[in-house]
């Protein structure tokens, strides 16, 4: 109970949004990082915690090619990342098939590794899929260089100049990790192992804290190369401008159905975010301090919409709302009346009837950074434990199971499946590369093997079914004559008590746009410069303008 | 195995294994592996959900889930549902055809009736006539002795094996129920609440001919591609900029 809490007589419930207002994919597609974010939440607990991070071995040659290990510390475990720098010739740089054709290669060892421990991950991490890890390893990572940016601090920072800041701002990031692979692959750690530390509870927070020193190890590694080829006139990065440099990342089709198959977790993320929201605009009153914080948020976000640059069709019309939205707000903000009743929930109302869905989704992230004492304890609740739920219950009568398709799936009952462009796509994984695709129904082969996830279409079907079964048989007699349903029984039983479960969109229509997917996804991870390079693709920054570890301690704001 | 430029997470990691020696998987890796080889074998999305549900539970209780749930699978690939689902009377769970039970689907079919007048509550005895596999049969029975405070006996001509609540006693169950086929009859009776085993047991190890086994499966639920869809999928560019 924070002190805001004792103020607000209100209960927070009735400034929730229903689920049928945020999940849709319009609104999700527009999602903004906010201070919920997972590389947020991670960077508060290593400073609230007293983090300590240092570079125990470096054993780099000068042309850049060597290991080094960063490691930091909390109150109870320590973490390594060991980092593989290699030497890529530019051709390999886009032929994956050979082995050590990254630039950088990582993995994350739970602990302090021992040199035996390094030998071996230096037998392993480099050739990535072609080796296996083990459970003393939480993540497998790897990164290429952006080699224009790479090239361009390397040859500034050894004639002993600081790099051009244009050319810094262009690109954003000295390399981009193309995996890093978590949960069990390859042999690593499995989830649920380390899912009870508290560090570790918060979603995604051993690919986080993989990527933040990773990008550490970005800029020692061409800092030692400019030292290298440059001696004593070599120039360290300005910490200014380092600060801007974040990760890259490229990230496809592969990561669109993980919202989908992880409902409970979608569920989770969605009600601390929308129960923040609500927090804020449930407040009585506004705090001087509160409001300083929101145009200070505000300042940061119309600079943001200045360098964020796209040059896809869709994500230039939503560059363009936002920035105008972002005007408005400023505008609004000018003639805001703070003595009115629930000012907070005031703004929320006029942003929700004047701006679009991103100035909206925009406008909630500016509100929430302020009140970081009153919405951060939320972050605690946005893990799940998905095998908890695992079991159906059998017992339920098929009549009540139809009361939950009618109550929490009206949406998708309502679509008319028999509509070709409402069945236009198929969901399937290929042969070649064993990940997620999105085929054309009408031209395309595969669609006998359509993958489980339009789940729209899946509870329809399952309807028709209920609809003709005796309402008062329990559910493990519906599903030993109708065993097609036992997926969507089970998610459907989920459903009935997490109903922020569910994209509530046909996730197979003709104009559906799978980068909706990924923009909620990578927006909850805390990524900034979504650019997608089609509707099925995106490049992001992760961390740029975050501190890094030397810098941590200092933080006024995480 | 071709890789592209931006190729990104991987659902699997294990078509890539390549140990000689029988190795360790996670269980992220045996229940993702084994719901995809199971659904290529014929199983419902929800019932191959259940093969990898037990598969990993059995890995992580040392007894090699993927090599058992491969044999089985082979054994009843291309088999009707028909062919393979028990038939839930008070007393007898029996195949309505008299065959082999595959034991997922029991096992998924034994605690979905958990509640129900035929199921398996404290003092009934149920039988199923022949299981196959039924080591796979554990993870199920370990759950609901576990959930419904219950010490579950399975017996057959000549032997019996005790699933408890905690677990403990699965390394002799194990030696005795990792067999093709018995003739299974289940008692249970009410027992205190177990606690699961405080000592963490590695995982146990599995054989590359086994994975190649399940991915062979898994490859089933594959489409092969098309250029349009590689087209799509990512960029078509070098990663030099």
């Amino acid at each position: 109970m924070t002190l805001i809490q004792h103020e607000t007589s209100d209960d927070t419930a009735r400034f929730r949004r229903p689920p049928s207002e945020v999940m849709r994919l319009a609104r999700m597609g527009s999602f903004h990082p906010s201070r919920l974010s997972f590389l947020r939440v991670m960077l508060r607990r290593l400073r609230d915690e007293g983090w300590t991070f240092d570079r125990p071995v470096w054993e780099v040659d000068d042309k850049g090619v060597g290991h080094g290990v960063y490691r930091a510390k909390g109150p109870e475990r320590t973490y390594s990342l060991v980092a593989f720098a290699h030497d890529l010739p530019p051709e390999m740089r886009s032929d994956r098939v050979i082995a050590t054709a990254w630039d950088a290669t990582f993995a994350l060892f739970d602990g302090d590794p021992t040199a035996e421990d390094i030998a071996r991950l230096g037998r392993n991490v480099p050739y990535q899929e072609a080796g296996r890890i083990t459970p003393s390893e939480l993540t497998l990572a790897r990164a290429n260089r952006s080699v224009r940016l790479f090239d361009h601090v390397v040859a500034a920072l050894s004639s002993g100049r600081q790099p051009d800041a244009a050319e810094i701002e262009a690109v954003g990031y000295l390399m981009r990790t193309t995996a890093v692979y978590g949960s069990g692959k390859f042999g690593a750690c499995d989830r649920a192992d380390i899912a009870e530390r508290p560090e570790l509870s918060a979603p995604f927070q051993v690919e986080m804290l993989t990527v933040w020193l990773i990008r550490a190890f970005t800029v020692d590694i061409v800092e030692h190369i400019a030292a290298a080829r440059g001696g004593k006139r070599a120039a360290k990065l300005d910490p200014a401008m380092r600060r801007t440099l974040g990760v890259g990342n490229s990230t496809g089709l592969g990561m669109a159905p993980f919202l989908v198959r992880h409902p409970i977790l979608l569920n989770n993320w969605m009600i601390a975010r929308e129960e923040a929201l609500a927090r804020v605009r449930a407040q009585a009153g506004s705090r001087p301090e509160a409001v300083a914080g929101l145009r200070q948020a505000l300042g940061h976000a119309l600079a943001n919409a200045e360098v964020w640059h796209s040059e896809h069709p869709v994500q230039k019309r939503k560059l363009h709302d936002l920035r105008h939205d972002l005007g408005l707000i400023s505008a609004r903000l000018d003639d805001w009346d703070l003595g009115a009743v629930r000012p907070w929930d005031a703004l929320w109302r006029w942003g929700d009837r004047t701006l679009t869905c991103e100035g909206q989704e925009a406008l909630l992230s500016l509100m929430l950074e302020p009140h970081g004492d009153l919405v951060d304890d939320l972050a605690e609740c946005m893990g799940a434990d998905e095998a908890a739920r695992f079991r159906l219950d059998g017992a339920m009568p098929v009549g009540k199971l139809r009361e939950i398709l009618e109550n929490e799936y009206d949406w998708a009952l309502a679509i008319d499946f028999d509509t070709p462009e409402n069945v236009a796509r198929f969901w399937y994984v290929s042969e070649e590369k064993l990940e997620p695709r999105l085929g054309e129904r009408a031209t395309e082969d595969g669609a006998t093997l359509e993958q489980p996830l339009c789940i729209a279409r899946l509870m329809s079907e399952l309807y028709t079914t209920v609809r003709n079964h005796d309402a008062g048989a329990p559910v493990a007699e519906l599903l030993l004559s109708h065993p097609e349903h036992r997926f969507s029984v089970r998610r459907a039983q989920i459903a009935r008590d997490h109903p922020f479960a569910e994209v509530r969109d046909n996730l197979i229509a003709a104009d559906m746009l799978p980068i909706d997917l990924l923009r909620c996804k990578l927006a909850f991870f805390g990524a900034s410069q979504f650019d997608p390079r089609s509707d099925r693709w995106v490049r992001i920054n992760l961390f740029a303008g975050a501190p890094f570890p030397e810098e941590i301690a200092s933080e006024i704001e995480a | 195995m071709t890789t592209v430029p931006h190729d990104q997470t991987r659902g699997d990691s294990t078509a890539f294994f390549r140990d000689l020696q029988p190795a360790p998987l996670s269980r992220n890796e045996v229940a993702s592996l084994c719901t995809k080889a199971a659904r290529g074998a014929g199983m419902s999305w929800g019932m191959a959900e259940e093969a990898g549900f037990a598969a990993a539970w059995l890995v992580s209780h040392g007894v090699d889930g993927p090599g058992y749930l491969s044999a089985h699978l082979e054994q009843a690939d291309g088999m009707a549902w028909s062919e393979l689902c028990p038939t839930p009377t008070p007393g007898k769970w029996r195949n309505a055809d008299g065959r082999t039970l595959c034991p997922i689907i029991l096992g998924a079919t034994i605690c979905d009736h958990a509640d129900l007048p035929q199921g398996a509550a404290a003092g009934r005895r149920i039988e199923f006539g022949p299981v196959g596999m039924p080591i796979l049969l554990v993870p199920f029975l370990a759950y609901l002795a576990q959930a419904r405070g219950l010490a579950i006996a399975l017996s057959w001509p000549g032997g019996m094996a005790r699933i408890g609540a905690g677990g403990t006693e699965l390394s002799a169950a194990a030696a005795l129920l990792g067999c093709k086929t018995l003739d299974l009859t289940l008692d249970a009776e009410p027992a205190a609440p177990g606690r699961p085993s405080a000592a963490p047991i590695p995982n146990a190890h599995t054989a590359a001919e086994t994975i190649a086994i399940l991915n062979a499966f898994a490859m089933r639920t594959t489409v092969p591609a098309s250029e349009a869809s590689r087209a799509g999928a990512g960029s078509a560019l070098g990663d030099n900029d």
